[in-house]
């Protein structure tokens, strides 16, 4: 029987008092590879946020890599927050430091003490996004892409239950976004569940797979139509 | 041929191990180059920080100043207070023997600092100098008595405890009078009390501006970084894991103020003690350290909380409410 890693039953999301989503019926299984589309301004990235407890889900049920969303108190969350890869669309990496501290900085705020499990940890995620050569340099220094792919890998670097990526390619032109996507496959490949928020419609011809849409206050999941 | 062929390949082997020797050492060129320009950025940077030192050690200054002022008044009031003579004439018909006893008793007297003895022969000679001629020539007599002067402790000049000593005084037989500065003792102390409230209400003000001043540079410091901190919490570092280099950063800031406030001090008090040595400023070493210790002190708090709250208000708050 497949584990679930995600489940929200009629669960509403919102933005404080503004509804975006109603009746949101979701689940994910370990292993899937899902995709979440919609136009702009439809809830996707406010779906995405509820899940890592950036909004509160104060309607319907919902469970996330166990935890329970709607009992979800504000100290829970980073401990939520380390079970959970988060990817965003404007990577977020800390301009202050370089890639090889970024890392450092999350496994040190994630409570590793070993420096030289460290290191292999942070040599393993980058090999994976094929950084490795580039750990020495400030995430201003990288184009978008690679950028990315350092956002990829520190979302790796706690063995995550379930990836969540808020449109990873939408700042990325055509040929980068396949790049990426192909790291996410292969990620995906090796057992990591991830959810992928997206409007590029060309990555879900090429790498199809189960696919929810948000419209109208509704997530409901489409079959796609093999050409 | 095969001969040949493997020459070549060897020179060519060997000049692109050159070539790579010298890419090699053209990029460690660069890549030199380009550290000193990040730490010429960094540096550009940093001098921000130099505003927040200095307005933090300027403040602590200003307010170890008062502090000093505060822990001196007394000392330099008591200065003028103890200047003040009370002279007691006696009658001419005064015995030998009363005089002396009322001199040994006052000398005892514990208002006394100092008792002095002045006979009419040497009031007339200082009289005399003062106003520039023999006045007895043309009076033929000295109308002068004879006199002590009674310089009292600090803490016995004032209107009461002045008017007690003179009843006592004046109750002898052979006390003629007993004068002092009546309108000068009250003025003084007046004044004392005056001045004690008003350096109480400025150093509080300026404790406020203190907290104030330096709260504000550390509100901002951290405000320059609260999506950096928005992107730390969403990758699962708790508040407290958060909040410890930032509060550390500014109380290294707050000691480093601290400590040139203190050496500023010190150098005050290098000078006013050399100009003026009989206020005996470094006197009481246990207050003086106390008032260094209590400016580190306040340096570190101040920083620690501000940095505390700032930081605490940024972590409350949800990613979109950061652009408001």
């Amino acid at each position: 029987m497949p584990e679930t890693v995600l489940s929200l039953k009629n669960a509403s999301v919102f933005q404080r008092e503004n509804l975006i989503l109603s009746d949101v019926n979701v689940t994910v299984e370990k292993g899937e590879f899902v995709y979440l589309i919609g136009k702009t301004g439809t809830g996707k990235s406010s779906f995405m946020k509820t899940l890592y407890g950036d909004l509160p889900l104060t309607k319907g049920e919902g469970n996330i890599v166990g935890y329970d969303l709607p009992t979800l108190k504000e100290n829970d969350i980073p401990f939520l927050r380390r079970k959970l890869g988060v990817v965003f669309q404007d990577f977020k990496l800390l301009n202050d430091r370089t890639v090889k501290n970024n890392l450092l900085f999350v496994l040190n705020a994630t409570g590793w003490k070993d420096k030289a499990a460290m290191d292999t940890r942070i040599d393993a995620v980058l090999d994976k996004v094929a950084m490795k050569t580039k750990s020495f340099k400030y995430p201003y220094q990288l184009s978008g892409g690679e950028q990315q792919r350092v956002a990829i890998a520190r979302a790796l670097l706690n063995d995550p239950e379930l990836i969540l990526a808020d449109e990873p390619t939408g700042n990325l032109d055509p040929q980068t976004s396949v790049e990426v996507m192909e790291v996410l496959q292969e990620i995906n490949k090796n057992g990591n569940t991830i959810l992928m928020a997206t409007h590029d419609y060309a990555l879900l011809l090429k790498y199809p797979s189960k696919t929810l849409k948000c419209d109208e206050n509704q997530i409901f999941e489409v079959v796609q139509k093999t050409v | 041929m095969e001969v040949i062929y493997n020459n070549f390949e060897r020179l060519i082997v060997s000049t692109s191990q050159i070539q790579k020797s010298l890419y090699f050492c053209a990029g460690n060129q660069l890549q030199s180059m380009a550290s000193s320009f990040e730490k010429y950025q960094k540096r550009r940077l940093i001098s921000s920080y130099f505003s927040v030192v200095i307005s933090i050690s300027l403040v602590l200054f200003l307010l170890g100043l008062l502090g000093l002022l505060v822990l001196n008044t007394k000392k330099v009031a008591d200065h003028f207070k103890e200047k003040i003579a009370l002279t007691v004439y006696l009658k001419d018909t005064a015995k030998e023997v009363e005089i002396t006893q009322l001199k040994q008793s006052l000398a005892l007297a514990e208002y006394t600092k100092t008792a002095e003895y002045i006979s009419k022969e040497q009031a007339a000679e200082e009289h005399s100098a003062t106003i520039g001629e023999n006045f007895m020539e043309f009076l033929g007599y000295n109308p002068l008595q004879n006199s002590i002067d009674v310089y009292l402790l600090a803490d016995y000049v004032s209107p009461e405890k002045l008017e007690e000593i003179t009843t006592e005084l004046i109750s002898k037989n052979f006390v003629d009078e007993v004068v002092y500065d009546k309108p000068l003792i009250a003025l003084l102390n007046d004044n004392v009390k005056k001045i004690s409230l008003w350096v109480l209400i400025i150093s509080s003000l300026f404790t406020f501006i203190a907290v104030l001043l330096i709260n504000s540079s550390i509100r901002l410091s951290v405000y320059a970084k609260r999506f950096t901190i928005k992107t730390m919490q969403m990758v699962g570092a708790t508040k407290r894991f958060i909040r410890r280099p930032f509060i550390w950063k500014s109380v290294k800031l707050g000691m480093l103020g601290a400590v040139l406030a203190m050496i500023g001090m010190a150098l005050v008090l290098y000078y006013l003690n050399k100009t003026f040595p009989q206020l005996q400023l470094l006197q009481d070493k246990v207050m003086i350290g106390a008032l260094f210790a209590f400016i580190f002190l306040m340096g570190l708090f101040i920083t620690w909380l501000s940095t505390y709250f700032a930081t605490q208000r940024f972590l409350n708050l949800r990613t979109d409410e950061l652009y408001y």
